[in-house]
């Protein structure tokens, strides 16, 4: 038997056992995320398509599986939506000028001894694979957060429905502070458990502070690690702005209409 | 400018005092990433000048056009024995750029200098590395700032918190690599339960809500990892290829199971942490709350967060493989074959942590639980 298939045996099981629907759902997301990687990952091939742009359609479909299939279309799946897609624009901005900087794309003297048989000459601008590879680690994370923050938002609208704007966006804020730590947490740790090899081997072979510090491999994980933090802190303020805005607003139509 | 004096003025003198701290870390740090030359033993050059001198299409058996710049780069040193002076050096880059750079004005490299052969010759000399601790910095500072501004006190609870767990992280890793006697697995599952303790602490403060995700954490963590263990063990590892692990100095299998541990821990305490205080929250906003209710309840928080949370893991993993993924695929490599070389580690790594991450949605539940009858036991 395989490893993965057994992996995916158990989650599946656990996550219907635990989760009903929604696990069964949540497990089916998964594949779909996972086929829509390899779908972009085949289109990027291609020379002539902007890997950018196909991330970014992808950020939007990925965004859509993870909110609307899992949750279903309500009000605060649109809004999380909504942020999440706004985050998503402003974090590719200042990556792309990070990647472009930092010069952190492609692969590093450490990896090519075992992709040397290959040739590197492939016409795919790898700066911009760069960019989506640093996006794609995080929109998992991001519409958690969006979602975690416009959630409550919606249950604290719906227990006062009188709140004013200035107040929603407050609490949502206090929300968004309390998973903050534990969100870049999350993150932090999922980075180092994939990076513990490399920290080894630099430990290892003893580079000094300047080498590991200048290093593609590792200046790359770190600015991953950050632009992710980066990622999952900025979409709170962002969730909760929108959240308020578009709760409050919707109040006050019914009350034209009425 | 106002609107900053405003915000200035409202704040006491404690936040008055860690701005002012902050603002000089943040200078200092910069102007010296800027001016670290000297502190480097190997030469820096920085790019006063390029002009390209040739360029070469080229096209390979799997029809893959390209074309290769070769780059004429005069650099100043910035520091050694020869600084000031300039040095010529060649760079040669693709458009792909998969493994070369192209180089602009202001660009600053790590050069190794070729031995003179006469007297007086203009220097020459290789290119090594880029310059990017500047960078690095940069990105560090936003975040920090970002994080600060959104987060304020919890902002900069977490940032210690993190700071913390590497720096434990690293000593973790000196204490194993200085005694390889000791295994890799005993070492991290030490760590792991001060990172647990430490995070969690850090971001809920000592109470029972903390003390029950610390409990729950832990249970997750180590049953989920058990399961895994389980699962290579009877399945014989069949379909892992731990030849396309990177960077392997150690016993392979140890490293990736040590890193599936930590990998996954955020996640669980993140799991954990919700879990317990949200049932908390419903607890203390009403005292007569029945068992079964908290149960129902809890179940349905778990089940909003069990598939977000998953995929998070899922993206931080499987994204990094992009690139190889694409050199694979442009080198006609079979479909399969890259799929399976390629991301088995990196899926099995996702599809433990989701389990470690299910898993811990009834733990936490039951270990809070506990906790909320024996303080209304005590009540």
């Amino acid at each position: 038997m395989n490893v993965l298939v057994v992996l995916a045996g158990i989650l599946f099981l656990l996550m219907t056992l635990i989760g009903g629907r929604k696990g069964v759902r949540s497990f089916f997301a998964l594949f779909f995320n996972f086929a829509v990687i390899i779908i972009t990952v085949i289109l990027m091939n291609d020379p002539n398509v902007d890997p950018v742009i196909l991330t970014l359609i992808a950020c939007v479909l990925i965004s859509c599986i993870n909110l609307f299939y899992i949750n279903g279309v309500n009000s605060k799946t649109k809004t999380a939506f909504l942020s999440t897609i706004i985050c998503i624009v402003i974090l590719l901005l200042f990556i792309i000028f990070i990647t472009n900087k930092a010069m952190i794309q492609g692969f590093g003297e450490e990896e090519i001894g075992e992709i040397g048989a290959f040739s590197l000459l492939v016409e795919v601008d790898f700066i911009k694979i760069a960019v989506s590879v640093i996006i794609m680690s995080t929109i998992g994370a991001i519409t958690d957060t969006a979602i975690a923050v416009s959630s409550p938002m919606r249950e604290i609208h719906y227990h006062h429905p009188n709140i004013s704007r200035k107040d929603l966006f407050l609490s949502g804020l206090s929300i968004g502070r309390d998973i903050l730590g534990t969100s870049t947490n999350t993150l932090f740790f999922a980075f180092f458990g994939g990076y513990l090899a490399l920290l080894i081997w630099f430990k290892d072979l003893s580079y000094s502070v300047g080498e590991i510090v200048n290093s593609k491999i590792f200046s790359s994980e770190m600015i991953t690690i950050f632009c992710a933090g980066i990622g999952v802190t900025l979409v709170i303020p962002i969730t909760t702005w929108i959240t308020a805005y578009f709760f409050v607003r919707n109040k006050e139509t019914k009350e034209k209409i009425t | 400018m106002n609107f900053v004096g405003s915000i200035y003025k409202k704040m006491n003198s404690k936040h008055k005092i860690f701005l002012i701290i902050l603002l000089c870390c943040f200078i200092g740090s910069v102007i010296f990433v800027f001016n670290n030359h000297s502190f480097y033993d190997q030469p820096i050059g920085k790019v006063v000048k390029t002009t390209i001198e040739d360029v070469t299409k080229v096209n390979d058996i799997n029809g893959n056009e390209d074309a290769v710049y070769t780059q004429h780069i005069i650099a100043e040193l910035l520091n050694g024995e020869e600084k000031g002076k300039e040095i010529h050096l060649t760079n040669e880059y693709s458009e792909s750029k998969a493994y070369d750079h192209e180089f602009e004005i202001g660009n600053e490299l790590f050069i190794k200098i070729d031995q003179q052969v006469e007297e007086g010759a203009e220097l020459t000399g290789t290119i090594q590395e880029v310059k990017r601790d500047k960078y690095l910095m940069m990105i560090a500072w936003v975040f920090i700032f970002v994080l600060l501004i959104v987060g304020k006190r919890q902002g900069l609870f977490s940032f210690i918190s993190l700071v913390f767990n590497a720096v434990l992280l690293s000593y973790a890793l000196d204490i194993y690599i200085h005694n390889s006697s000791q295994s890799l697995l005993w070492i991290c599952g030490i760590s792991v339960i001060l990172f647990t303790v430490i995070s969690l602490l850090l971001a809920n403060g000592l109470n029972e809500k903390t003390y029950a995700a610390i409990i729950a954490t832990l249970l997750g963590t180590f049953i989920s990892l058990l399961i895994t263990y389980l699962v290579l063990l009877v399945t014989g590892e069949k379909g892992l290829r731990y030849e396309e692990m990177q960077f392997i100095t150690r016993p392979y299998r140890m490293v990736f199971m040590a890193g599936l541990f930590l990998g996954s821990l955020g996640a669980v305490m993140d799991v954990a942490i919700t879990m317990s205080s949200s049932i908390f929250g419903l607890y203390e906003k009403n005292n007569n709350i029945s068992v079964k209710a908290l149960i129902k309840s809890g179940m349905e928080i778990g089940k909003d967060i069990m598939g977000t949370m998953t995929n998070i893991l899922f993206f931080a993993y499987v994204s990094g493989s992009i690139p190889t993924l694409i050199l694979y695929f442009k080198n006609a490599a079979p479909f399969g074959y890259t799929l399976s070389l390629t991301l088995s580690l990196e899926l099995a790594r996702a599809l433990a942590g989701g389990i470690g991450i299910v898993l811990t949605i009834p733990i936490g539940l039951y270990t809070t639980l506990f906790f909320v009858n024996r303080k209304r036991a005590r009540r």
